[in-house]
């Protein structure tokens, strides 16, 4: 996997791994006959089964074989049939995967759905239906997620007329803030959070309905900053034309880590090394960028909790400026980075390099004293404990069904992080710590983002020592790639990094063509905000709000 | 009205004008013109008193609570318009006014345009009876402190009323937590005030004043300061209670319940635009200033302070203002308690507090005395 770590020694063998460390034979004895052929992706064994037998097969992976994280569904049309992949995972060990391969024909795209055995296949199954059009059987509500409902069409499918626009009045579709009163009897009431509203970070549409202050359902609307992302990229060529789109998923800050996650995929599919010089900036971009990210994160959770005018989101604004400044130093922008490159990085380090190391280096000195203000004016705070410890509890295992990562799953105890557990750039020669708590309540979750900041700062600093003593001579920032990238037509590839929020995957399927013939993004905060439901149920109204901020979703890597 | 016989700034003794309506009668000589003339010196008296107020308010809403919020964020905040931005003051009340009100469909009128007037309104009649120095005294009820619990307790319907009047869904949550967060405080804040009045052994706000000033609790050794008996100091267990119970009856952190900016957007104000915007807005600090009204009143020596009797004014202006000062910092520093939370902290917390504040009191009082 990770070219570039050590790549004098053994690329070949690496790049060949995910294959080897899956027991391929135990897990073909255990599909049996299920398995009717191979279809093996870059990252995984992939085995192709019937449409009936997905459930079955699932659950054996699961329970059978520890397969526990349905990582991303993606579904797409080839000329001749439809298919759906279930990309899985083991939280233990994520370098474990295997790919199921769901094909169905073209009159009758009808596939079993995998929601009774993952939860996390419910919004990743509406968003096949809706998108690509497949149709799943068994599912508990099969509508559309991301388009409005009375949509034309499936916009990722062959037959799909690209040219027709289509207009979607707040008359012809349903009207969000219209069925207000839903049930004249009832002693509950219907209340739309969103999808404008202080609290929902974004355009979020949360349908809630409460009984007295409490909160009895909630379903969250999502889809309104839907801006067909993968059809942008799939349009791009690999080379350069894709890079500056990952920027505009997760927006806020955490740029360098999306692009990270394409820059992985198109590396491991056109078999591209990048220089080890290159990935140490790399790898201390993007953890500034996780400071950034996880500095918003404190800061609107503080604001969720505490009301409008607190001093502790003031305050994780200014020191987050800190890093967009650095940010634009190296980068020449502050949020849409576009740093990255096929094969590296743009450019190197902002002349006279010492001033930027200096810069950076009295930001990461200074950290320690702003996270102790933090944690006098946040964690220290009684008010606030009673506020967070145990409110929006998310339970470990349900966690995992949801599909849950990042610092929302760490919250719950899950010990996930592909920077040490599937390593890729530099982190796996650096020395840090994964942070887990098991509180599984909005304060572990702020917590375990606070002491990822500190874990983040270590990182940097030893990037910071390395890239001051590297040899003159040997700062290479960019690997050699070909001016046009044709990976081998039918080649597909399944690779995630640890985004700010989670695991952020990117699926590529190649045609041949410069152009990916497939790009899917599995975005975590699609997956974390899922969990919404079963954390805030039950619960006040003040702890949905909390609930949601402390997932901390950005509604442009959710809707994509 | 009978007033006590020796204190430190005037009352009521002899013949002599205490209140402003009476200043203004002998400055004027309206009192020549009987009944109308005393009647015409109360209006320009209540008028002079209510200008001072909404002074206070227009400095505090558009220009200090900026410039306080923004020193406790790290921020500047207005700067542009006359020294320290203090020109914004004119620019904010142009934009304020100069917006179009908009009024939604379905709402329940009269009783959403009344909910405004009755929220600013019922502040504004408290200061009617707080004594604030320097002769700037409107009325002085002997049930005054009854009095001022019972005008500002006026605020709760007017909650009622604006939330439940809006027809939104938001407005209504905002309103009934007013009401449950109004109940449950504003019980242990009079059983508090209460406590007071044992002491003062009178409701009449000018006799409770008095009674502070008049005793000296200890003095100061080789300084010769003589501190006075504030009842601050002398039942400061009172005192952290009332705060407590003030601000929740305020509505500010940490028990900004009703408006919740993050959660209820805006609560009861949400459907209020323009000058609805400005009377809601204003009937808030106007009740902020109400209570720290009060808190200087019954608790630090209302006009009390060193220097002459005239300065009283300036006293306690600078105690009000300590009191907002201290809403906005907790504001920035301090996280809201749930709504649970909240009516549990009341019932369960303040008012068993307040009683047992009470008992003691009058066990302390029945010995002493």
């Amino acid at each position: 996997m990770s070219t570039g770590t050590e790549p004098e020694t053994e690329p070949e063998a690496e790049l060949t791994e995910p294959g080897s460390e899956t027991d391929e034979a135990a897990l073909e004895s255990l599909l049996g006959e299920r398995a009717i052929a191979r279809d093996d992706h870059l990252n995984a064994p992939g085995f192709v089964i019937n449409p009936n037998d997905v459930q079955s097969v699932l659950s054996d992976l699961r329970d059978e074989a520890g397969y526990d994280h349905l990582s991303c569904v993606t579904a797409q049309q080839y000329e001749d049939r439809y298919e759906s992949i279930y990309h899985m995972k083991k939280f233990a060990d994520p370098t474990d995967e295997v790919s199921i391969v769901v094909p169905t024909t073209v009159d009758n795209p009808v596939s079993q759905s995998a929601e009774p055995v993952f939860r996390t296949a419910d919004w990743h199954e509406r968003e096949a239906y809706d998108l690509v059009g497949v149709e799943y059987e068994d599912h508990p509500d099969l509508r559309r997620i991301l388009l409005p409902e009375t949509w034309q069409g499936h916009p990722l499918s062959k037959d799909y007329d690209q040219e027709k626009p289509q207009l979607v009045t707040l008359t012809e579709h349903q009207n969000p803030i219209q069925p207000d009163h839903r049930d004249a009897e009832s002693d509950t009431m219907f209340l739309n959070i969103g999808p404008h509203h202080p609290a929902t970070h974004g355009v979020l549409h949360v349908k809630t309905v409460l009984d007295g202050e409490t909160v009895a359902d909630v379903e969250p609307d999502i889809g309104y900053l839907h801006r067909c992302e993968e059809q942008m990229c799939e349009q791009g060529t690999y080379r350069h034309q894709i890079m500056p789109y990952p920027d505009r998923w997760d927006y806020v800050s955490a740029g360098l880590l999306n692009e990270w996650a394409y820059a992985r995929a198109i590396e491991d599919l056109a078999d591209i090394e990048v220089p080890e010089y290159a990935q140490i900036i790399r790898t201390m971009g993007s953890e500034l960028c996780r400071i950034a990210s996880h500095m918003l994160a404190l800061g609107t959770f503080a604001l969720d909790v505490y009301g409008e005018f607190t001093a502790t989101f003031m305050y994780t604004f200014r020191d987050r400026e800190v890093i967009q400044d650095i940010l634009e130093d190296l980068t020449g922008q502050r949020m849409m980075f576009n740093y990255f490159r096929v094969g590296g990085v743009a450019w190197d380090l902002p002349e006279p390099r010492e001033e930027f190391f200096e810069q950076t280096r009295e930001f990461l000195n200074e950290l320690p004293t702003k996270v102790g203000e933090y944690n006098d004016l946040i964690t220290g705070n009684e008010i606030f404990q009673t506020r967070c410890i145990d409110t929006g509890v998310l339970e470990t295992e349900v966690a995992k069904d949801y599909g849950c990562t990042g610092p929302v799953a760490r919250g719950s105890g899950v010990d996930y992080d592909l920077r040490r557990d599937d390593p890729y750039g530099y982190y796996e020669q650096l020395d840090w710590d994964v942070i887990t708590r098991d509180g599984c309540d909005n304060y572990a979750r702020v917590l375990c983002r606070m002491e990822e900041v500190e874990e983040s700062a270590k990182i940097i600093e030893q990037c910071l020592d390395l890239l001051e003593d590297w040899p003159e001579d040997e700062r290479d920032v960019q690997a050699n790639v070909p001016r046009t990238l044709k990976p081998d037509a039918g080649t597909e590839i399944y690779r995630a990094v640890e985004g700010a929020k989670g695991e952020l995957g990117i699926y590529i399927r190649s045609d041949g063509s410069d152009k990916p013939g497939r790009f899917k993004i599995r975005s975590p905060c699609f997956s974390n905000l899922q969990a919404l439901e079963e954390m805030s149920e039950g619960e006040y109204i003040p702890d949905l709000i909390a609930s949601l901020g402390s997932l901390d979703i950005v509604l442009g890597e959710v809707d994509r | 009205m009978s007033g006590a016989t020796a204190s430190p700034f005037p009352l009521q003794n002899g013949g002599d004008p205490v209140l402003l309506p009476e200043h203004i009668t002998e400055l004027t000589g309206l009192g020549q013109f009987g009944l109308a003339g005393e009647l015409l010196a109360t209006f320009v008296a209540a008028f002079i008193v209510g200008n001072l107020i909404l002074a206070m308010t227009g400095v505090a809403g558009p220009w200090a609570k900026r410039k306080i919020t923004a020193s406790f964020t790290d921020r500047i905040a207005v700067n542009h318009l006359g020294p320290g931005g203090i020109g914004i003051i004119i620019a904010d009340s142009v934009r304020l006014l100069a917006k179009e009100n908009i009024i939604p469909e379905n709402v329940d009128r009269p009783a959403y345009d009344l909910a405004p007037i009755v929220i600013a309104g019922s502040a504004m009649l408290g200061f009617a009876v707080i004594p604030m120095g320097s002769g700037i005294h409107l009325a002085d009820p002997e049930v005054g402190l009854a009095f001022v619990f019972a005008v500002a307790g006026i605020a709760s319907i007017g909650l009622v009323m604006a939330g439940y009047a809006s027809g939104n869904k938001y407005s209504l949550l905002g309103g009934l937590r007013a009401v449950a967060q109004n109940v449950a405080y504003e019980i242990p804040l009079v059983v508090t005030g209460m406590s007071v009045v044992l002491f003062a052994g009178s409701l009449q706000m000018s006799e409770i004043v008095a009674v502070q000033n008049e005793t000296t609790l200890f003095t100061i050794p080789g300084l010769e300061w003589a501190v006075p008996a504030w009842f601050a100091l002398v039942n400061p267990f009172a005192f952290v209670l009332f705060l407590i119970a003030n601000f929740a009856e305020v509505g500010r952190n940490p028990f900004d319940m009703p408006e919740a900016p993050a959660e209820l957007i805006a609560g009861y104000q949400t459907e209020y635009s323009s000058v609805y915007f400005v009377l809601v807005y204003l009937g808030e600090f106007l009740h902020i200033f109400l209570g720290g009204a009060i808190i200087a009143t019954i608790f630090l020596g209302g006009p009390a302070g060193p220097g002459p009797d005239e300065l009283g004014i300036f006293w306690f202006i600078l105690k009000i203002w300590g009191v907002f000062f201290l809403t906005q910092w907790l504001r920035s520093a301090v996280p809201r308690v749930r709504i649970d939370q909240l009516i549990e902290i009341g019932w369960k917390g303040l008012l068993v507090l307040s009683f047992a504040n009470l008992g003691l009191t009058a066990a302390i009082v029945g010995v002493i005395a």
